[in-house]
């Protein structure tokens, strides 16, 4: 009632509209396939449902995939945010050029990147035949799912703090500066809290996205059972032994987990930005 | 602390933004940088407080050569913009400067709470410690800009355009609250201005600036009533020029042409020509301001504009009308003899 009594009162009309819209869309998109996931969870019984999602293999992948995802997004928190600073602060031949590579993971098709990372760091690869001798094996590891990860969740945290930074005044640091601040002083009490928000976003961003890749991982992996089998892998094996009651037992489970992530991180986002009015 | 500016030029690549530029502030007072904009009064500004370096010239704290490091300089600076922090309450705003000095300097807790609300008193508002700069008006934004800057006990206040993005009620109001603020603390401060108003009302000492260059200094009555250049009297307040034209019998000069300045007030408005060479005008709009009375006026001859304010009681007894032809000549000329500029 409150709603469409102050609905009325808006300047710009649509309310109602736009509301019915946003609603419809995301159920359709959303909210209903999510749901026919969990309706065909409920066949199995709740023994069964247990039993699936509590298997050694099952427990094993969730902890490699969300540990390996949240590795991967504090690895891009800490580098978007550099990147994003560079690319912001300083103006350096070929920086256009640069800017572009960042959106490149977005662009390139996932099997294209796993197999080119799996090349590479395999143990006669590029990059793989200097860190193998040093006893860092990447390809076909738990650390190799990470690097895919972090290739392809960067520009999120690039692309949600350029714009923060940019919009960051000069001035700020002036006026630190002036009050004796150190150049440390001013990047941790001043520069970070106000990119925070941002970072956070973008952290949240590409964990979701590392929780919920599978193409590049799946060529770099190995995909061991146990050591190097990441969830989606999981559920499409038991896709295709035709188990599609366990498969979405476990993609119920996982979706539950990463909705409780992102909501904590929401908040997380929320306290962060408390001084905004 | 006074400062003393001494022989600074800044170039920024073709641009010369100051071009030798001597002035002293004496310690203590409250001096305004007057100047349209991109004469290179906010430059200056920031040369002073050590936040760019002259390309020559040097400033003096105290007969003392100024720290290269805006650090060390003690100097407080307040933006146009307020800069302060924006995810910091107005309390640890204001902190700031005392909490990130290094530990042996830094005072107790205690002494930087009772500091700070000190300080929050000072600029009346002490109720609002807990609050973030966004739920403050501009006014009590800059008003904590204000404490941040003086809680580090600056050797000298540096303000650029203190009021320029406040509302024209509330700039009144603080420009008048900043005045009284500087006679209760005494700390040398200079603050820049486009507003020749808001100089003119605040200031100790006025310094006015054209194109990278000193025009004057002086108090404010002094660039008011005795203005040094041409670009000072129009700078200060509407201004009637009267241009010399060669009378018969002399010698037209082609290189040098005086004009004539005189303000609104100092011109005489009469129905009879007394004879002294008084212009005939016509009245084109009577504008009652209150106390004065402004006339807008068409010269006759040439069709040029000029302004008149009389007081109001004379207006009351000669009643001009428009449409009416009057005389008017300048009481208090004052001519220039400039380069001939097309």
């Amino acid at each position: 009632m409150s709603i469409t009594k102050s609905a009325h009162n808006r300047v710009l009309p649509g309310f109602g509209l736009t509301l019915g819209y946003t609603i419809f869309y995301l159920s359709v998109i959303v909210l209903i396939p999510l749901s026919a996931l969990f309706f065909k969870t409920a066949t199995l019984s709740w023994g069964d449902f247990v039993a699936t999602v509590i298997s050694p293999r099952v427990i094993a992948s969730f902890r490699l995939t969300f540990g390996a995802a949240i590795a991967a997004a504090v690895a891009n928190a800490v580098f978007g945010t550099l990147v994003a600073w560079v690319l912001v602060r300083y103006r350096f031949p070929g920086k256009k050029l640069a800017d572009a590579l960042v959106d490149l993971p977005f662009a390139l098709p996932t099997a294209v990147a796993g197999i080119t990372l799996a090349t590479v760091y395999s143990s006669n690869g590029w990059l793989g035949k200097y860190l193998e001798p040093l006893g860092i094996k990447v390809a076909f590891t738990p650390l190799g799912i990470t690097v895919a990860m972090v290739f392809i969740g960067l520009p999120f945290v690039v692309r949600t703090v350029q714009p923060v930074l940019e919009e960051l005044e000069p001035e700020l640091e002036e006026a630190a500066a002036c009050l004796g601040a150190n150049r440390w002083q001013t990047i941790r009490r001043v520069l970070l809290p106000s990119i925070t928000p941002a970072v956070i976003t973008g952290f949240a961003l590409a964990f979701a996205r590392g929780v919920g890749e599978y193409g590049s991982i799946i060529f770099i992996a190995g995909n061991m059972p146990m050591k190097s089998e990441i969830t989606p892998l999981l559920i499409i094996t038991k896709l295709e032994q035709y188990d599609y009651a366990g498969a979405t037992a476990i993609a119920s489970v996982m979706l539950v987990i990463s909705f409780v992530m992102l909501l904590v991180i929401n908040i997380l986002q929320k306290w962060s930005r408390r001084y905004a009015a | 602390m006074s400062i003393e500016v001494s022989g600074v030029s800044k170039q920024f690549g073709a641009f010369t933004a100051l071009q030798d530029i001597s002035l002293t502030v004496p310690s203590g007072e409250l001096v305004a940088l007057l100047g349209p904009s991109g004469c290179g009064k906010t430059t200056l500004l920031r040369i002073i407080a050590g936040l760019e370096s002259p390309d020559r010239g040097e400033i003096l704290f105290n007969g003392e050569n100024a720290h290269d490091d805006v650090r060390e300089r003690q100097v407080g600076f307040v933006f146009q913009h307020y800069a302060l922090f924006r995810h910091m309450t107005v309390f640890d705003n204001v902190a700031f400067g005392l909490t990130v000095r290094p530990r042996k300097e830094r005072p107790s807790k205690g002494a930087i709470r009772e500091r700070v609300h000190e300080l929050l008193k000072l600029i009346q508002l002490e109720g609002i410690a807990d609050r973030y700069p966004a739920q403050l008006s501009g006014g009590q934004r800059q008003r904590v800009a204000l404490a941040r800057a003086l809680a580090v006990e600056p050797k000298v206040l540096l303000l650029d355009e203190p009021f320029g993005a406040l509302d024209a009620k509330v700039r009144i109001e603080l420009r008048r609250w900043l005045r009284r603020l500087h006679d209760e603390i005494h700390v040398t401060s200079v603050f820049v201005t486009h507003d020749q108003e808001e100089a003119l009302e605040v200031a100790d000492r006025i310094v006015v600036m054209n194109k990278g260059k000193v025009e004057q200094q002086g108090t404010p009555d002094e660039v008011y009533s005795r203005p040094a250049s041409p670009f000072v009297y129009s700078f200060l307040g509407t201004v009637n020029m009267f241009h010399a034209r060669p009378q018969a019998g002399q010698t037209a000069s082609t290189e040098h042409h005086s004009v004539g300045y005189a303000r609104p007030h100092e011109i005489d408005v009469s129905r009879q020509d007394p004879g002294n060479g008084a212009i005939a005008v016509t009245v084109s709009r009577v504008l009652p301001l209150g106390a004065i009375v402004r006339l807008e006026l068409a010269r006759v001859d040439t069709g040029g504009l000029m302004e008149a304010e009389i007081p109001r009681e004379k207006h009351e007894e000669l009643w001009f009308t428009t449409g009416e032809q009057v005389y008017v000549s300048p009481k208090n000329l004052v001519v220039f003899v400039e380069d001939y500029q097309i």
